[in-house]
């Protein structure tokens, strides 16, 4: 098992360097002229040759790279051009908002859908199981952004229970984590946007584990448990929903990718100050080491929950075992 | 007193087609240690027979008429927890596939364990240990309770499932089928330690086979049943030597001797189990049957006493000495396969 995590850690390592060649290309790749939009033209040449060697911007395109990478081996994703701070430190101020939207949107999802996934299927042909495919459908076709502002609407002009932007009431200020995040305030600006993100997450693994449900329904064993005069309760939760789980795990991996992209809109309309709101910023403005840094993180975190999920599956599956 | 008893049973299968009569009009007594075996063709109503005596039927599985008592308790008015009491604890099954019948998740002691606490207030430990004591009984190794299903084999899947109907010294075991997964060695191993274990409990047993030559060895009572009916129920003894319905005779050819297996090929029954949809006329076993008459046709012959301990359900119980000699020979059968061509051609 450990063998195989630092096969795994190796493999992704070498991915991220692959990755980000592939973005520092894209990024060279897109029209416009980023010293247009750093280096203020109606500057004198001299002093603009001067910001344009202090961003690199000067040597070929394969300098550049090699500078990238090199800097990129020893964790230092250069400085931002409009913000003049280090990459890394502007991320990683960035990053927990995001991580606690997405995460708090997703265990309300999971939450509600593996048990209600449960529920559907064992209650086949209620109501409940219609309503419930129904309800989630919606919410998965419908845009984020709207469901997002006709809850603003509803919830913070009309009712006044939530406030309907950003991540903390304006004058709080806070510095360590625990001042920022550990509070009531905090909760209170975080349910509504945590709650849209849950209902539009919530399609995947409610339908999933629906179906995987009615599948293991069908199984032997669960007959068996039921010939062993177990109680319903157990039955459905200790053997039924448990190998139900298995798709889910790997479903909830891959769907991280699409999650954070969906965070993207929602922290725009919710102006969550989160990482996919400094990522659409920065790529308009051309800040090249900031849009590159930002996606190499996020397609780290990507790898990172792939292996979690990974190894998630041969705990929850005894027949997986990895060497 | 007895310890089973189904009465005049009658189960359906409610479908958005109609009602599917699975099983009619069954009867039989079983005592304290005594087994009995059930045989038929696939779809010919045992398995939902013995599913029913564990009230372990599907959702649209309906018993719609007559009476099971266990222990002089009728087990079809029973409420859902008093079913699931007597389950395990009193009614143990072995079932038909062993090699799905355990998850995947949980070992193999774990599970056994789950059952054991789930009728006991036993401890951890206690269950364990009682969970040791059945796999020593079924010839596993007590550090197979800590294997994974997929860790075992065919033959060690079944005998765990089979410690498994042991835990708690039940009194009805119903075995269906647990050995037809398994090669004939291993087959032959775990009959033989099922029969040793029976006799050493003293439960009774019902044992579901399409193998007849099975319950000549397992049961002292065999019950024939074709179309949801019974169509012979006899001792076993009685019944190798000389079985009476026209369907056991025809079984009876279906199944080889080994003495005289260079007498050619095997005589089968020709046709397939009747349609149990819609109304059914006349005896189930008119369509394959070579002896039929308008009678036949007509009426549904009822299980008639002929000799101690042994019914038949066919209109002629006078004219077996005729029905044997004439069920050996191949034309008989070669008449029913054309015959069935011919009605086929009639419909069309």
């Amino acid at each position: 098992m450990l063998n195989y995590i630092a096969r795994r850690v190796g493999i992704m390592l070498l991915m991220i360097i692959l990755v980000s060649t592939m973005i520092f290309f894209l990024f060279r790749a897109m029209p416009g002229d980023p010293t247009a939009f750093v280096v203020d033209p109606s500057m004198a040449p001299e002093a603009r040759q001067v910001l344009i060697e202090r961003y690199g911007l000067d040597g070929s395109l394969w300098d550049q790279y090699k500078v990238f990478i090199k800097d990129l081996v020893k964790f230092d994703l250069g400085n931002s051009f409009f913000y003049g701070r280090p990459v890394m430190k502007i991320i990683t101020d960035r990053i927990p908002a995001t991580l606690i939207l997405m995460l708090t949107g997703m265990i309300i999802a999971y939450g509600i859908g593996v048990f209600g996934g449960a529920l559907m299927a064992w209650k086949r042909g209620h109501k409940l199981e219609s309503a419930g495919i129904t309800i989630a459908l919606i919410f998965r076709s419908a845009p984020t952004f709207w469901v997002a502002l006709m809850s603003i609407i509803l919830f913070s002009v009309n009712l006044k229970w939530f406030p309907a932007q950003g991540m903390r009431t304006s004058g709080y200020t806070g510095e360590t984590f625990k001042e920022i995040f550990m509070n009531l305030d905090f909760l209170k600006h975080l349910i509504l946007p945590s709650v849209v993100a849950g209902l539009y997450f919530i399609a995947t693994p409610l339908l999933i584990m629906r179906n995987s449900m009615l599948e293991v329904l069908s199984e032997d064993y669960i007959e068996m448990a039921r010939a062993k005069g177990l109680r319903e309760n157990r039955i459905l939760y200790k053997h039924a929903a448990r190998n139900a789980l298995l798709p889910v795990v790997t479903a909830g991996a891959l769907f991280l990718g699409s999650a954070i992209g969906g965070m993207v809109l929602l922290e725009t309309v919710f102006s969550w100050p989160g990482l996919g709101r400094e990522i659409v910023q920065a790529v308009t403005r051309h800040d090249y080491p900031l849009a590159q840094g930002a996606f190499i993180i996020m397609s780290s975190l990507m790898m990172i929950m792939n292996l979690v999920a990974d190894i998630l599956y041969a705990v929850l599956d005894p027949r997986i075992s990895y060497r | 007193m007895n310890l089973l008893e189904v009465k005049n049973l009658d189960i359906d299968y409610v479908t958005k087609e109609g009602n599917l009569k699975v099983v009619r009009d069954v009867s039989f007594t079983l005592k304290q240690g005594e087994s009995v075996g059930l045989v038929g063709e696939s779809g010919c109503g045992k398995t939902t027979l013995a599913k029913t005596i564990m009230r372990l039927l599907p959702d649209n599985g309906v018993i719609s008429g007559g009476e099971i008592n266990y222990k002089g308790e009728n087990i079809v008015t029973k409420n859902k927890e008093e079913i699931r009491k007597l389950r395990l604890n009193e009614i143990a099954m072995i079932s038909q596939s062993a090699m799905n019948s355990l998850n995947p998740v949980y070992t193999v002691g774990e599970q056994i364990i789950e059952g054991i606490r789930s009728h006991t207030n036993m401890s951890k430990k206690e269950a364990i240990k009682r969970a040791e004591e059945v796999f020593a009984i079924i010839g596993l190794e007590k550090k197979r309770l800590k294997s994974y299903p997929h860790q075992m084999s065919g033959g060690m899947k079944q005998r765990a499932i089979i410690a498994m109907a042991l835990s708690l010294n039940p009194s009805l075991i119903i075995a269906d089928e647990p050995t037809t997964a398994l090669d004939v060695v291993v087959q032959d191993k775990i009959l033989s330690q099922i029969t040793e274990i029976q006799k050493q409990t003293k439960s009774s047993m019902i044992f579901i086979t399409h193998d007849i030559s099975i319950i000549s060895e397992l049961c002292e009572t065999i019950i024939v049943m074709y179309g949801g009916k019974i169509m012979e129920k006899s001792s076993s003894k009685v019944f190798f030597k000389a079985p009476y319905h026209p369907y056991s005779l025809g079984l009876q050819n279906a199944f080889p001797s080994i003495l005289d297996i260079d007498k050619g090929d095997l005589i089968s029954i020709p046709g397939a189990p009747p349609n149990l949809m819609g109304e059914l006329k006349g005896c189930r076993f008119k369509e394959r049957c070579p002896f039929r008459t308008d009678k036949c046709m007509e009426e549904l012959p009822e299980l008639k006493e002929i000799g101690e301990d042994h019914q038949i359900a066919c209109h002629y119980p006078e004219r077996v000495d005729e029905f044997r000699e004439e069920s050996k020979k191949k034309e008989t059968w070669q008449m029913v396969s054309d015959r069935i061509i011919n009605e086929s051609k009639g419909d069309a």
